[in-house]
């Protein structure tokens, strides 16, 4: 191989160096405008080069091409639409104890109000998963409060 | 004070890197200049040759990837 002469930038694709962090995505994709949000900002985090979406349905009936995935990454990432938490959930259930865990209704994101995505709310997941907003929460953080908030869209 | 210099191509990582570094700088409330530095010549004469990377105080911390804010706050505390 020739000898690299000019700076090489990481971006693009999921593609990490060699050595870099693995990490995979799983968004629990509600029918909820906060559910979309996970699914967009996991389309977006997989395009910025920070891991790699995976299916969290194949997840829940654990597929074997999941379970390759999983064993290769080296963090797991999961973003749930509100406290609910049915990505973690499900993550758990596979014996996954997920590295970091954003919640879009705790980034001050309604979780109903229509299925219109805005680029802002996008962005302001996107950051908190790079930011590594989600490492700070604790296990009884993450533990829903009793109610998801649902305010009638039928998502749960 | 600490100089805090960020070396990327103006991609999304390298933006992400700046934007992790200077909440990082803001939540520490440290005297830090943070330079982003585009160039190729300089990252050539620096010897970076993966981005982004971060340097403090003239020394490579990270290279090839975007650390989180709690990570480069440990960085510009000495603790990693």
């Amino acid at each position: 191989m020739a000898e690299q002469t000019v700076p090489q930038c990481t971006c693009g694709g999921g593609a990490e160096p060699e050595g870099g962090t693995k990490r995979i995505i799983f968004a629990c994709a509600g029918a909820s405008k906060a559910g979309q949000l996970s699914n967009e900002a996991a389309v977006q985090l997989t395009k910025e080069g920070y891991g790699n979406i995976a299916c969290t349905a194949s997840l829940a009936v654990s597929t074997p091409s999941i379970k390759k995935k999983v064993e290769a990454a080296d963090e797991v990432i999961v973003i749930d639409g509100c406290p609910v938490g049915c990505a973690r959930q499900i993550a758990e259930r596979a014996g996954i104890a997920p590295d970091q865990e954003i919640v879009v209704t705790d980034l001050g994101i309604e979780k109903g109000g229509g299925l219109d995505l805005s680029e802002e709310d996008v962005e302001t997941v996107v950051s908190a998963a790079w930011e590594g907003k989600g490492r700070s929460k604790t296990e009884n953080e993450r533990r829903p409060s009793g109610g998801c908030g649902c305010d009638g869209g039928g998502c749960c | 004070m600490v100089l805090v210099e960020v070396f990327g191509t103006g991609c999304a990582k390298c933006g992400r890197m700046i934007k992790n570094v200077e909440i990082a700088v803001r939540e520490l409330k440290i005297d830090a200049e943070i330079r982003k530095i585009e160039s190729l010549d300089a990252m050539i004469e620096r010897g970076v040759m993966l981005t982004p990377a971060l340097y403090v105080d003239g020394e490579a911390k990270v290279v090839g990837h975007v650390p989180c804010v709690e990570d480069i706050k440990q960085i510009l505390l000495g603790e990693k």
